[in-house]
């Protein structure tokens, strides 16, 4: 048996998550971003740490600066710049299109709550000439039960490249 | 255009010399992204002048390494096992193989990875992988070590931030940063600051020298292209950018500082009396008022304290170094530091962290509008280099308008009152335009 079929969630809760992130994937590309926030827990820790190339076997992933780190405050700003009329880089904005898959569920260190990555490709395209790009990467989340539903309290985006081939993150991971 | 096209070279530094006019705030388009101004400026510009490569905390360790870039050529930038600061080709000497591989990290001695062939810490040829018996077969005439140590940079340090140049002559990096030294002291020099994580790199559709200019000398875009930060009502009103001097201070540098009028300094009190030790009078006192500082070291290396802002309850800014790095004449790979004074307190380095990478990094929120401007403005270069006529740009804010009297502003330069102005931006294109036709006149 895998780790996960070994008892981390059952086959009702896996499924849920599976609707969960393919309703957020929806809030993003549909650029509801006020419906989005309210995925988020309010102690939120949302980072994205640099990827370099180091001889094996150094680790390749740095955390002491990243190309987020956010908070849900900080978010929610973000969203509130982006609504306003003079958020150039997203207005007119980007044509978005996030795949989410290889679900990955177990016990988070804390009882209560998991531990879900999932693997993400973000195709982006701006402009007038069909260019696009592709950010592609892994989330690792921890979430947690509130009531009926389920709040991510911390995301740490593994993006796969050691130099961005988008000129911005405009966009939400 | 191959460099020994000799006729097309001179037309093109005849048309330089006639056309690119900052005295009368002129500047024709074609300059932005011309694949032969490119390649002039890699041979006279890149291949001459000193550029940034580094902060000495990365390489803290006799072997430490980091490997960067200048002009479009790989360097390895190194401390030998004699403690000194080193800059080398990333070039093994017998076929040009690169001998590191890796973004950084620590190391005795260079292999090549694709003969073998071996150098020390100092760049010295320690020899072939085979070893000596082999040599003495194979190159029964001898190896002439000193033909095969690894080209090196002339290398120097300012404050912490590593320079290097091809130029085996000319000016020495003081010489080379003149003035603009004092006020790169009011990020890097008032604390032993250290960088924070490593470079973050991304790669923008742009010609490296847009967003270049738009630091030495462009505060006025702050009211149009961040004008969020009004409609929010985090800055006091879209001229938020205005307040304060605009400054040239030769050699083709320029910034900006910004100051506010509020009582006490914004800068943590905790610090204080570590800028009394590392500041003179009048830097501390521009300190004490400063509330943004952008600018950039002639050619490709800026610098920024961003406007300070509010963030879980505390002011805070932080410490960006960035360096434009050219990838052709319309892409650019952006190299971004974030420093932090070594000994701050926790919650200067967390928030100060936080507020850099929210507001200036490949996410920040004044980062993203300014690479849409970018990009658009050299896909219009890049169309205009086949109409008929020259496309002049307007480069004329503040001319004529008298710098203020010395008496007025403790730092050195040319100091304008009021941070929107285009000053910098004609002294940048003059100091260009003087090392791209240096062998035509």
């Amino acid at each position: 048996m895998t780790e996960s079929a070994a008892g981390a969630v059952d086959l009702a809760t896996r499924i849920e998550l599976e609707d969960f992130y393919y309703r957020e994937a929806e809030l993003l590309d549909e650029r509801r971003w006020e419906e989005w926030l309210e995925l988020f827990a309010p102690e939120l820790e949302y980072t994205a740490p640099i990827r370099v190339n180091r001889k094996s076997p150094a680790p390749d992933i740095i955390d002491g600066l990243g190309h987020f780190d956010d908070t849900l405050s900080s978010l929610t700003l973000r969203a509130k710049r982006l609504r306003t009329d003079v958020a150039w880089c997203e207005d007119p904005p980007s044509h978005t299109r996030r795949l989410i898959t290889n679900l990955r569920v177990r016990p988070a260190e804390d009882a209560g709550r998991l531990s879900v990555r999932t693997n993400f490709m973000l195709y982006r395209s701006r402009g007038d000439m069909g260019a696009y790009d592709l950010i592609v990467g892994e989330r690792q989340d921890t979430l947690r039960r509130e009531g009926d539903r389920w709040l991510i309290a911390k995301r740490r985006i593994i993006i796969d490249q050691s130099s961005l081939g988008t000129k911005n993150l405009g966009v939400f991971l | 255009m191959s460099r020994y096209d000799l006729r097309g070279r001179q037309e093109l530094e005849d048309r330089i010399r006639k056309t690119v006019d900052p005295e009368q705030g002129r500047i024709p388009m074609f300059v932005y992204t011309d694949p032969d101004v490119y390649a002039l400026e890699l041979e006279r510009l890149f291949g001459r002048t000193w550029l940034f490569l580094g902060h000495i905390s990365e390489i803290p360790n006799p072997g430490s390494f980091v490997v960067r870039t200048m002009g479009e050529e790989s360097v390895i930038v190194g401390r030998g096992d004699d403690s000194v600061v080193r800059v080398f080709l990333n070039a093994c000497r017998h076929r040009g193989m690169r001998l590191a591989c890796e973004d950084f990290g620590e190391t005795t001695m260079w292999r090549c990875p694709y003969h073998g062939f071996t150098y020390g810490s100092k760049g010295d040829f320690l020899g072939t992988f085979m070893g000596a018996p082999f040599e003495k077969v194979a190159y029964p005439e001898g190896l002439d070590r000193d033909s095969l140590h690894l080209l090196e940079a002339r290398c120097e340090t300012y404050r912490g931030l590593i320079f290097a140049t091809w130029a085996k002559d000319g000016p020495s990096l003081e010489e080379h940063l003149g003035d603009v030294s004092w006020y790169l002291d009011l990020i890097v020099g008032r604390a032993e600051m250290e960088v924070v994580g490593v470079p973050e790199k991304w790669v923008v559709p742009t010609n490296w020298r847009l967003p270049a200019e738009n630091f030495a000398s462009d505060a006025y875009h702050t009211a149009t292209a961040h004008s969020f930060l009004s409609r929010l009502g985090m800055v006091k009103g879209v001229d938020f950018g205005r307040d304060g001097y605009h400054i040239d201070p030769g050699g083709g540098h320029g910034l900006g500082v910004g100051v506010h009028f509020d009582d006490e300094s914004y800068f943590p009190a905790e610090l204080r009396e570590e800028y009394e030790r590392n500041l003179d009078a009048g830097q501390l006192a521009t300190l004490a008022r400063l509330k943004n500082m952008h600018g950039n070291v002639f050619p490709n290396f800026t610098f920024l304290i961003p406007n300070f802002i509010e963030i879980e309850g505390r002011r805070v800014t932080g410490a960006m170094l960035r360096v434009w790095q050219p990838a052709g004449p319309n892409r650019t790979q952006v190299w971004a530091w974030h420093l932090v004074e070594r000994d701050a307190p926790e919650w200067w380095k967390k928030l100060g962290r936080r507020m850099y990478t929210q507001t200036f990094s490949s996410s920040g929120m004044f980062d993203q509008d300014d690479t849409e401007n970018w990009e658009a403005q050299t896909r219009t270069s890049d169309a205009a280099l086949y109409r008929p006529e020259e496309f002049d740009l307007h480069y004329a804010m503040g001319l004529g308008v008298p710098p203020l009297p010395e008496s007025e502003f403790p730092g050195p330069g040319d100091v304008y009152d009021g941070k929107f102005s285009e000053s910098a931006a004609r002294s940048y294109y003059r100091v260009w335009r003087d090392h791209l036709l240096e062998d035509g006149r």
